[in-house]
């Protein structure tokens, strides 16, 4: 309830813009407030704090909005460029999040997703390169994630190292690694302008849906989205089916809860965090490939530029579920979707790269526990010694 | 009666630990459908012999026959797939999941080959539940059941692998008695169902009452088993304890001063948020040992914690030397008087990973002569604990030997040289001797005593009766949560013993 | 009564903190171990520059010439000696911030914290110490490096302190929060010196820099052209820093209790300890250091911050990790893991590494493997153990029995 009004006072304020004013969102956004104060005593903090937030934000919106003119907003807030973009932004960070879960609900914390990513985009790239196939770049890179996630795993589950240190190296290794033969390989000339990329899926039909501007807001929005994107969804249900509805998934998690008690039932430990850890550098990379294959259509070091932390971020704000992980990635993408937007009036340039720590701010509250504590997996970190 | 032909029998087992025998050539039967105690004291050797039955350890020697052939287990589901089910005494549940998930995990029922099939689970454990008259919720999140459900899940856990051999390790630890005579109800129902059972415990009541033979372990020996009927408490006693471990401390008579540590009215949540100290109030004077005795799980730990300033008190006063202390920090409490040697000595005791000398500085380091303005004086820190290491006798090591290395008995001592050496007015004492040997523990024992002629007050609190009996000058008994009764120590066992299993519940006696 | 049931328990500890087990792993193997995994790094990268035909040893020799650490050498003499000297002082620039952001590492860990938040609190220390260079013109030269120093000092100490404070007050994990205080200290540094920030060079609205710093704000550089890179006695304030870390974890209560905290949080709270203030300490005191790296490199060479300064250059507080970790969280360790960082990231730089050896802008790259490879080997103190029991226990089946074998295999 409260979270809706506070939605509803953003909502209000933003072009093409319903209300000219700060009373009635402020008076919404206050609304909401008190409705979260309410459901916080009432027991249900998570939500209660949600509420309050988005008041908060309802309120900090209504202020800034209307100082802002009329003409400035609509050149920022275009919103079927917004969510597209939003959709292909989420794309990487949505392929790493899942990755990172199973990793992390099998209780191996993955901060290499950073350097899986970073494999996979440099791999998929190359692969698709030499093979001339991109479905044959993306399996290659695919198989370069599994096999740092392979490294990953021998050392945090084998040797039981500290998984935090472990990740800390996979992302140096995976730097190194795709910065040297990237450098041996393509030196400056870069990877070829013709790389065989990841197809677009056009869905033209979408214009014709009824009423006519919803119609072209949804083509605009979805008619042209790369593959991979779509393909992002299906592993994103997947992930769910696997986690929560099967036998497999009850495995998983319950070697990440309480490693002991699923080894005192028969369940493989080792082998779990195994198939885990290394299904999480092969999603990862997935999320690499897109970026390569699927939205830049070249390899640059580096390129991956903290995704795979935002994705770590999305993961935890998502508390390690797979739909709150994507809606984490969803809302990060939009905080990128919306960020460049800003170039497009001279005097918000500036506020760009303070847009760009938002997701980071926003996890930093999630994790201190403002908005409901996100608790992770018990046994998330623990190093496992057989008896 | 029951079917004489042994379902397992176990041959001359034998397990060596690093400078420990735990188990030596011991030789043990179980009939279908009976219900086999294996009594012994902690540290006789029960767990590892249980543990080397469910495929956990090796043994060094002998052998294992199950329907008269020779098995090896190297792994638990090695046991669970002969048959063999153990009920843990931490159990093995995951709490985030629900009953069902956790009865099933590992031999999931599914859908299509890898659907986890929810409902089909719950049946079955609803099923199960009914045949064995369990009343437990398939579907309730095993968080949020108490504790002898909890224990249900375990055993249903064993039932649904299809065990017919069951090994429960010191199953009542964690009940309450109402929730014990419970568990006993479905024991006798599982044996009537034709499985055998193995019942670990340390405590003879209960081990007559439920038992059809009775092992006795002493020192990783078997010492008897013998039918339950016909058995008699003096005589299990004596094959338990044997004559080594009589335990009479040479004391004067208490010489009892003012009050030093009164607590008033206490009440404290446990880290579930249960109130398990419930309006709790004592008094220990100077120059007398007070002991607290009770079954494990009675509010003791939590007790000790709220007076050592570790755990918040909801309510009541505590006061020291007649200053309130009730919601100081450990440091102010330190500062005001309160020695303490934690339960736990590994975790709370001592930094392991510490020197001597830094273990027994962990209060001095901040008082002057070892530090003055923040400033550390390494050196004066270790010629104290030179001195110290000889006044307490510490053996095996020097002031820089890390504490992990030593043994048991001397990180105790160097707890303890701690605690009285920064001089005290009341003493707490939560098992000071447990995992100890007797040399060990006669010293613990001469050091408490020498700290009541000192003039000091000394709270024991001791799941060991005996150990309460012959240090105490004033026994309390507590019982969920509160002091249900005042002894001297010349109470009977039996007397004692039934105050603490709530036989006198609500006859309090004025102090 | 002894304890046999407790004994194999306490052998296979279920949840061993790492201080713990580093502490263990400190016991197990002298400084071989680090040294062992420091020369296994090198030999994995030799064979990745082996397999992609270039030969490792001319490299290697390369990379220590670049780095002038051949300066050391009496033999090396005339211009080649020049060259030399100016490697050496650009060397001794990068140990700077090597050193610090290592202390930073290492601090929080005496604490059983890992700080990887060195990046941001080496931005923030950055941005501080650039501002502070910037005003307070007026102030006399030393005052001002002073005030412009402790500032940078203290503002990385509250950004290491906010993640103590968290992990202290809510619990939240050190390494999240300060991964995401990383890049907040990133997006909103980019944003005060990006295009239109409020710190931004107003004279020059095309470059996202921020202005100089007064010239009476500069470090005294003691070695080498003051212009081109010499030697700044920031060096001695970074040194001096290893022996204030010393006394600070061995000489004081302080740090008597940091170690406490560390190793065993329960054992410190029982025996009066404020856990909470300890890991806020700690880590406000880790950030110090790395703030105070930010300081020292704007006002020894850099003298102005620019975007990329922020962006890519502050990575180089990650290889604080390496240095903590191959330094096992000592003074002296500290030291050498910074010389041998320094060394092989200078070494590899465009500017240093002859070209027909070795093309640099692949050695770059290679430093970041060998770094990567030293920070998994070294994270796997089990490993290390692993191998030194196979060694025992090959030892013991070579003796033969003496009385015949009671055990058939």
């Amino acid at each position: 309830m409260g979270v809706a009004l506070g939605l509803l006072a953003v909502w209000l304020v933003l072009p093409p813009e319903h209300v000219r004013g700060v009373a009635a969102p402020v008076v919404l956004a206050a609304a909401a407030i008190a409705c979260g104060a309410l459901t916080i005593a009432g027991d249900r903090k998570r939500l209660g704090w949600g509420a309050v937030t988005a008041g908060v934000l309802g309120i900090f919106a209504a202020l800034v909005v209307t100082h802002a003119s009329v003409s400035n907003l609509e050149a920022v807030f275009t919103w079927s460029t917004i969510f597209g973009a939003m959709l292909i932004y989420a794309t990487p960070l949505t392929y790493a999040a899942i990755g990172g879960m199973f990793s992390e609900r099998s209780g191996v914390v993955n901060i290499g997703l950073e350097g899986m990513m970073l494999m996979g985009a440099f791999f998929g790239a190359y692969g698709a390169d030499k093979t001339g196939s991109w479905p044959l770049g993306i399996l290659i890179g695919i198989l370069s994630g599994c096999v740092l996630g392979l490294v990953h795993a021998f050392f945090s589950i084998n040797l039981r190292a500290d998984q935090i240190v472990g990740g800390t190296a996979i992302n140096f290794l995976a730097l190194g690694i795709t910065g040297y033969l990237y450098n041996d390989i393509y030196g400056n000339r870069g990877t070829p302008t013709d790389l065989p990329s990841v197809p677009n899926v056009h869905l033209g039909f979408l214009s014709s849906i009824p009423p006519r501007g919803l119609g072209n807001f949804l083509e605009n929005v979805l008619g042209d989205l790369n593959l991979m994107i779509w393909l992002s969804y299906l592993v994103l249900i997947a992930a769910w089916l696997i986690l929560f509805r099967t036998a497999l998934g009850l495995r998983i998690r319950s070697v990440g809860e309480h490693p002991r008690a699923a080894d005192t039932v028969g369940i493989s430990v080792y082998g779990m965090r195994y198939g885990s850890v290394i299904a999480s550098g092969g999603l990862a990379a997935m999320g690499g490939v897109f970026l390569s294959l699927g939205f830049n259509n070249s390899f640059s070091e580096n390129m991956t530029a903290g995704r795979g932390f935002i994705a770590l971020a999305a993961l935890i704000f998502g508390r390690w579920r797979p739909f709150g992980a994507f809606g984490a990635c969803l809302l990060f993408g939009f905080a990128s979707a919306l960020a460049p937007q800003f170039q497009n009036v001279q005097s918000w340039q500036t506020y760009q790269s303070l847009f760009e720590a938002i997701p980071y701010i926003l996890t930093l509250i999630a994790v201190a526990g403002l908005i409901g504590r996100s608790i992770p997996p018990a046994a998330d970190g623990q190093p496992y010694a057989k008896q | 009666m029951e079917d004489p032909t042994p379902v397992l029998e176990l041959r001359g087992i034998s397990k060596q630990f690093p400078g420990v025998l735990a188990n030596d050539d011991v030789d043990f039967d179980l009939r279908r459908g009976e219900i086999h105690a294996l009594l012994g004291e902690n540290g006789a050797g029960k767990s590892t012999l249980m543990n080397i039955l469910y495929g956990l350890y090796k043994p060094d020697a002998g052998e294992i026959r199950l329907n008269g052939k020779r098995v090896s287990f190297g792994s638990a589901s090695d046991a669970i797939q002969a048959g063999v089910g153990m009920v843990h005494q931490h159990f093995m549940l995951i709490p985030v999941m629900t009953v069902a998930e956790n009865v099933v995990l590992g031999t999931e029922p599914r859908r299509g080959g890898v659907f986890l099939d929810e409902r089909a689970a719950e049946r079955r454990v609803s099923e199960m539940a009914r045949t064995f008259r369990f009343s437990v919720d398939p579907s309730a999140l095993v968080e949020d059941i108490g504790v002898g459900q909890q224990q249900r899940v375990e055993i249903m856990k064993a039932l649904y692998r299809n065990a017919d051999i069951l090994i429960l390790d010191e199953p009542t630890a964690v009940l309450t008695p109402q929730e014990a005579s419970d568990l006993f109800e479905i024991l006798r129902t599982l044996r009537r169902e034709g499985i055998s059972i193995i019942f670990i415990s340390h405590k003879l009541n209960e081990v007559l009452e439920i038992a059809d033979r009775i092992t006795v372990l002493r020192r990783g020996r078997v010492i008897e088993t013998v039918p339950a009927a016909g058995a008699t408490h003096e005589g299990l006693a004596r094959a338990m304890v044997g004559r080594d471990v009589l335990l009479r401390v040479e004391k004067s008579a208490a010489n009892p001063g003012a009050a030093i540590l009164t607590v008033e009215n206490l009440h404290v949540l446990d880290d579930r948020e249960l109130e398990t100290v419930h309006g709790l109030s004592l008094e220990v004077k100077a120059g007398e040992i007070v002991g607290i005795a009770g079954i494990d799980g009675n509010g003791q730990s939590e007790l000790v914690e709220a007076i050592v300033g570790l755990r918040r008190p909801t309510e009541g006063r505590i006061l020291v030397n007649g200053q309130v202390i009730t919601r100081d920090d450990p440091k102010h409490l330190i500062e005001a008087g309160v020695g303490h040697i934690p339960e736990d000595r590994h975790r709370r005791g001592l930094v392991l990973n510490f020197t001597v000398a830094e273990n027994l500085s962990l209060h001095e380091y901040r008082r002057p002569t070892e530090s003055r303005f923040g400033w550390l004086w390494p050196r004066r820190m270790i010629t104290r604990a030179r001195k110290l290491i000889g006044d307490y006798d510490v053996r095996g090591g020097g002031p820089n030997t890390t504490a992990g290395s030593l043994s048991g008995g001397n990180q105790q001592k160097v707890v303890i040289a701690r605690e009285i050496e920064s001089e005290p007015d009341v003493l707490v004492a939560a098992q000071p001797t447990r995992g100890l040997d007797v040399g060990a523990i006669e010293y613990v024992h001469r050091r408490l005593v020498q700290a009541r002629d000192a003039g000091k007050g000394v709270l024991l609190v001791s799941l060991e009766l005996e150990e309460i009996r012959s240090l105490s000058d004033r026994i309390l008994v507590i019982y969920e949560g509160r002091i249900v009764g005042e002894y001297t120590p010349e109470a009977s066992e039996e007397e004692l013993g039934l105050a603490m299993t709530g036989g006198k519940r609500g006859e309090e006696v004025p102090a | 009564m002894s304890e046999p049931a407790e004994t194999p328990e306490a052998q296979v500890p279920e949840r061993v903190p790492f201080a713990q087990r580093y502490a263990l792993w400190q016991r197990s193997g002298g400084i071989a171990t680090p040294l062992a995994t420091a020369i296994l790094a090198f030999v994995m990268g030799g064979m990745v520059v082996l397999a992609t035909g270039h030969n490792p040893l001319q490299t290697y020799r390369s990379i220590f010439d670049g780095s002038g650490l051949n300066w050391l050498f009496p033999w090396v003499s005339g211009a080649a000696r020049d060259t030399a000297a100016t490697d050496l002082q650009e060397t001794g620039l990068l140990m700077i911030p090597l050193i610090l952001t290592g202390l930073a590492v290492a601090f929080a860990f005496r604490c059983g914290l890992f700080n990887i938040g060195g990046q941001g609190q080496y931005i923030v220390g950055i941005v501080t110490g650039t501002q502070m260079g910037v005003w307070l013109g007026s102030v006399p030269g030393p005052v001002h490096v002073f005030i412009a120093i402790a500032a940078a000092t203290l503002a990385g100490g509250l950004w290491g302190g906010i993640a103590g404070f968290l992990r202290a007050t809510v619990g939240a994990h050190e390494v999240i929060s300060t991964i995401m205080l990383n890049w907040i200290a990133i997006w909103v540094g980019t944003y005060l010196i990006g295009f239109g920030g409020p710190l931004q060079d107003h004279s020059q609205p095309g470059v996202p820099v921020s202005r100089e710093i007064a010239p009476d704000a500069h470090l005294h550089v003691f070695w080498g052209n003051p212009f081109l890179q010499g030697l700044d006695i920031g060096f001695f304030i970074a040194l001096a820093m290893l022996v204030v870390y010393w006394l600070l974890i061995q000489r004081t209560t302080l740090g008597f209790e940091v170690r406490a905290v560390g190793f065993s949080p329960e054992a410190a709270r029982t025996a009066g300890m404020g856990v909470a203030r300890n890991y806020f300490l700690a880590m406000a005191i880790s950030g110090a250091f790395a703030g105070m790296a930010g300081a020292l490199d704007i006002l020894g060479w850099q003298f102005r911050l620019d975007v990329t300064t922020i962006q890519i250059a502050s990575q180089m507080a990650f290889t604080g990790i390496a240095v903590a970790l191959l330094g096992r969280n000592t003074a002296v360790g500290t030291l050498l893991g910074a010389v041998l960082f320094a060394a092989l990231i200078n070494g590899t730089s465009t500017a240093n590494l002859d070209p027909n050896v070795f093309p640099p802008q692949l050695a770059g790259n290679l430093t970041r493997i060998i770094q990567g490879l030293v920070v998994l080997f070294i994270g796997a103190d089990v490993l290390i153990l692993y191998v030194w029991n196979l060694r025992r226990k090959v030892k013991i089946r070579r003796q033969p029995p003496a009385a015949p074998a009671p055990v058939a295999e």
